[in-house]
């Protein structure tokens, strides 16, 4: 009971703590204040009070898949608007110039959508726990994950923020990189759930090395979308959730070539 | 704005949370294998105990009888939670009350897990060959679970409360930790601007000493800069006022010998004054910086000291015929007298300077809700709206060289009046005067500075 109420807190909070806290380390270091975290809370906490309200409804849709496919498919949204923001800061490692504006929206709506998720899921687990006996083990569950969780992202808050500007986007960059990847793996496991993917044979096992229901496990789960039994199909796609940005943003540098400043020849 | 404070408080909690909660978790499986382990023990126990008491009893006793006893010993949540039975050559010989008529138990010696009652439960067997006997005990899973739990949890809360009330003495320590640097900061900012007195370096941690042996070495060689440059204006007014002394004395003797309406002459006199004045107003500008200026401040009449200063110049209203009256009463300010009464006389001469003759010149000082206010209006042309921020600057003057009022000025007066302004951290306004045409000049000294 402790330990899954710690791992399903865990997860949903380090998510979110993790995205939060690179974004904001990664906005300083790009000069943007960080005023546009309050509207992303605010927004993502009124978002996930209207979706845990109606979970019923949503569970409905889709033949009983809905809240399955809603959450794969705000999962797949999150990646999308991540791979817009890895873009826009491969652009800044070159050129030095930030679209304000679209970073600050891009920013909003990927934390909005992180804390819809995560909150709903939180708000859930502990409304379905505080009615059975055992809600103590349960709280005392959610506060050390919730604890652990926020701790972690405070940390990579600083450690971002302590390395110097290039280190720290291409660090940044490099991390997005594989959260954004892990959202794509996660939202294949949930379509995978739904029956809107063929469910197939795991091609390893690996929770003997890393059990996902460990804390390392769930650091990694959220880091690289760590999955001890993955099927083909998962990792390929997140392969391809890989290789997607990384193409881009070739392509990006191919047609926007760095301009050569002809007074540093 | 990064704080040391919250770095330093956030990343202790940080990690000490991660460390606790890390190692609490760790304790935690542990000590529910632990327990595992004693309930384990403690099924083998009961086996035992079972298989000593029903050697004792003889093996005639009614299954009935002994349900009873059991009903007396074992309490209702036990009853729940526990199960036995005494099996030989396949027949059922005892049974605790809750136990079903199938086997409990597997009929192979040792641990294993069964389903019965709704219910997973733990069980152990345990064979005795002497007497083809055979004794399975189970425990309820979930209870044995929640059980253990309860026990371990105890050891895990303290653990979670502990947490906030160390955030709180982490951030008290560091707080406390940091105070010789908040200290050394309040010292600087408090310290005045022209107090370069050095720093004490007595009861100072060894990581700041060399800070504050930086910053005594930074005011010394302030402060020996200091003196260099009020020596070299001290020296430069007086090898500047010598020589315009000394040509002022030829000048008027020179004025017996020739006609003093020569041409010449009369622009000669004209230049040496200008250059008098000009001198006397680079010195004031000097003297009044505020990196410079060491003032005295002390409680100064306003109104008496508008006084004085047009008593002294009253030579030059009377010589153009203007009209000049002081409106108001004594209002006293916290303020540095020399400089004071230049700021006064600047504004007095330029109202004299640009007001035509006939013209009249009025000066207020009032009160205004706790503010004292130095007011001089003119009936002069007046200045238009779009240069008064430029009249401040050094050198301007309106229309450049080519300023109509054959006045002496350099156009350093309100420079000079903006630099005192500043010095007693007063604010200066310009606008329309109340005659027809003609500048306003308001000095407003704020209460909380004459506090």
């Amino acid at each position: 009971m402790l330990l899954s109420s710690v791992i399903i807190v865990l997860r949903e909070v380090l998510e979110a703590a993790l995205l939060i806290s690179i974004l904001i380390a990664l906005s300083k270091k790009t000069s943007l204040s960080a005023h546009w975290l309050i509207w992303s809370c605010l927004l993502g906490l009124s978002g996930a009070i209207v979706y845990g309200m109606n979970i019923n409804n949503v569970s409905d849709w889709f033949d009983g898949v809905g809240q399955e496919v809603t959450n794969a498919f705000i999962q797949l949204l999150i990646y999308c608007m991540l791979v817009l923001y890895i873009l826009i800061l491969s652009r800044f490692l070159v050129h030095k110039n930030t679209f304000h504006f679209l970073t600050r929206l891009i920013m909003i709506i990927i934390v909005a959508l992180a804390i819809t998720r995560e909150g709903t899921e939180i708000v859930l687990y502990f409304f379905s726990v505080t009615h059975s006996k055992t809600h103590l083990t349960a709280v005392v569950g959610m506060t050390i994950g919730a604890s652990i969780g926020v701790s972690v992202g405070f940390l990579f808050y600083y450690l971002l923020n302590s390395l110097k500007l290039e280190q720290s986007i291409f660090i940044g960059l490099i991390l997005l990189l594989l959260v954004s990847a892990g959202m794509v793996s996660q939202a294949s496991l949930l379509l995978i759930q739904a029956d809107w993917l063929p469910a197939q044979l795991p091609l390893w096992n690996s929770s003997a090395f890393i059990s996902e229901k460990s804390v390392t496990g769930q650091l990694l789960y959220v880091l690289l979308g760590y999955e001890s039994t993955p099927t083909a199909l998962q990792v390929s796609l997140y392969v391809l959730a890989i290789i997607v940005p990384i193409g881009l943003m070739q392509v990006l540098n191919k047609v926007y070539p760095k301009k050569i400043n002809l007074a540093s020849l | 704005m990064k704080s040391i404070r919250f770095f330093l408080s956030i990343v202790i909690l940080s990690t000490i949370t991660i460390m606790a909660f890390l190692a609490a978790l760790n304790g935690y499986n542990d000590s529910m294998a632990s327990a595992e382990e004693l309930f384990d023990t403690e099924l083998v126990d009961k086996a035992n105990l079972l298989a000593i008491s029903y050697s004792v009893r003889p093996p005639e006793t009614r299954i009935s009888d002994i349900a009873k006893f059991d009903q007396i010993k074992e309490s209702q949540q036990s009853e729940q939670y526990f199960a036995f039975q005494i099996w030989k050559n396949e027949k059922i010989l005892l049974t605790s009350i809750n136990a079903p008529q199938d086997a409990i138990a597997h009929f192979e010696s040792g641990f294993h897990y069964k389903n019965f009652l709704n219910h997973r439960w733990r069980t152990y067997s345990q064979y005795n060959k002497k007497t083809n006997i055979w004794i399975l005990t189970a425990e309820r899973i979930d209870i044995r679970y929640v059980l253990a739990e309860n026990i371990v949890l105890e050891t895990i809360i303290p653990v979670v409360i502990m947490l906030p009330f160390l955030g709180l003495l982490i951030w008290t320590i560091i707080t406390y930790g940091l105070s010789p640097l908040r200290n050394l900061a309040q010292e600087l900012g408090d310290k005045r601007a022209d107090d370069l007195t050095a720093l004490s370096i007595e009861n100072q941690p060894v990581e700041l000493i060399q800070v504050v042996n930086s910053t005594n070495d930074l005011f010394e060689r302030l402060k020996a800069s200091f003196l260099r440059e009020k020596r070299f204006s001290s020296d430069a007014a007086h090898e500047l006022r010598t020589p315009i002394s000394a040509i002022k004395i030829h000048l008027h003797n020179l004025s017996h010998l020739i006609s003093e309406d020569e041409q010449s002459f009369i622009q000669l006199r004209s230049s040496v004054d200008r250059m008098g004045h000009l001198i006397e107003q680079i010195l004031n500008l000097n003297r009044t910086s505020t990196e410079q200026y060491m003032s005295r401040f002390s409680t100064i009449d306003l109104y008496s000291l508008a006084q004085e200063v047009i008593a002294s110049e009253y030579k030059h209203f009377a010589q153009k015929n203007l009209q000049i009256s002081l409106e108001g009463d004594s209002n006293t300010i916290n303020g540095d007298k020399f400089s004071l009464e230049l700021l006064v006389q600047n504004l007095i001469s330029n109202a004299c300077k640009y007001t035509p003759e006939s013209g009249e010149v009025l000066i207020k000082v009032y009160c205004n809700v706790g503010d004292i206010i130095f007011q001089i209006e003119d009936s002069g042309s007046g200045i238009p709206v779009d240069k008064y921020e430029r009249l401040f600057d050094r050198f301007y003057r309106l229309d450049g060289d080519c300023h109509t009022s054959n006045t002496i000025g350099c156009g350093l007066g309100l420079a000079i009046v903006k630099q005192i302004v500043e010095l007693h951290h007063a604010e200066i306004f310009l606008g329309q005067s109340s005659f027809k045409t003609g500048l306003m000049v308001r000095v407003v000294f704020s209460k909380e500075d004459l506090s």
